[in-house]
């Protein structure tokens, strides 16, 4: 009784279809992040200038790792902001 | 030998004369020093991201040169020492260079594979080469 109860969905609720994140760089077969590309890096930071987390852009893990270093990079020559005011 | 990458930012109010004597002298301790220069690109000037000793523009220039460590850190040195320099960065670039190489290879190699064969062979990710 109980355990067929857990099974039931309440009724009423939506039932969302999560679409499957991919990573940019895989898909679109980008090798290698450099970190004079700021029109690419821009697109993983935010208007606060913090990167991007991984569950939100759905970078995968090594392409993560390599966006960081680019990203950090580029904040230090000043192409990239460190933090807005 | 290590390839290496110099950007540097100069202050946006020096002539561009200014920006080809340390260009060229930049590429005096670099040849002098047994290094070759690659290119010396002026990318021009930019807003900066940041204010930097209350410049709010820059002209960047960027350095590709294949050097030893000893030679960069010459280099480095006078930049430091430069007035007009407002910030630099030494990028190595050689290990990314080949970490490259590899995985070109690698993507050769399986359209070779694939091109020959009767039946395409199943799609693994790119990622594998990358480690």
């Amino acid at each position: 009784m109980k355990s067929a109860a857990k099974d039931k969905r309440p009724a009423g609720q939506k039932q969302y279809y999560r679409r499957k994140k991919v990573c940019k760089f895989c898909v679109e077969r980008i090798d290698s992040i450099n970190y004079k590309d700021v029109k690419l890096l821009s697109q993983f930071v935010p208007e606060r200038a913090k990167i991007m987390p991984r569950r939100i852009s759905g970078v995968c893990s090594q392409h993560q790792r390599q966006l960081n270093d680019a990203i950090k990079k580029a904040r230090n020559i000043a192409l990239l902001p460190f933090s807005t005011e | 030998m290590r390839s290496y990458e110099i950007m540097f930012i100069v202050n946006p109010g020096v002539p561009e004369e200014e920006i080809d004597i340390i260009n060229t002298q930049l590429e005096g301790i670099i040849t002098s020093g047994g290094g070759s220069v690659e290119k010396i690109e002026k990318m021009g000037k930019r807003c900066l991201a940041y204010e930097v000793d209350k410049h709010r523009e820059g002209f960047y220039v960027l350095v590709v040169a294949t050097a030893n460590g000893d030679i960069i850190r010459e280099c480095e040195r006078r930049l430091r020492v430069m007035d007009q320099v407002i910030k630099y960065i030494t990028v190595r670039t050689d290990e990314d260079a080949r970490r490259l190489e590899k995985i070109k290879a690698y993507r050769q190699k399986r359209a070779a594979r694939r091109g020959s064969g009767r039946k395409a062979a199943p799609v693994e990710s790119v990622e594998e080469a990358m480690q």
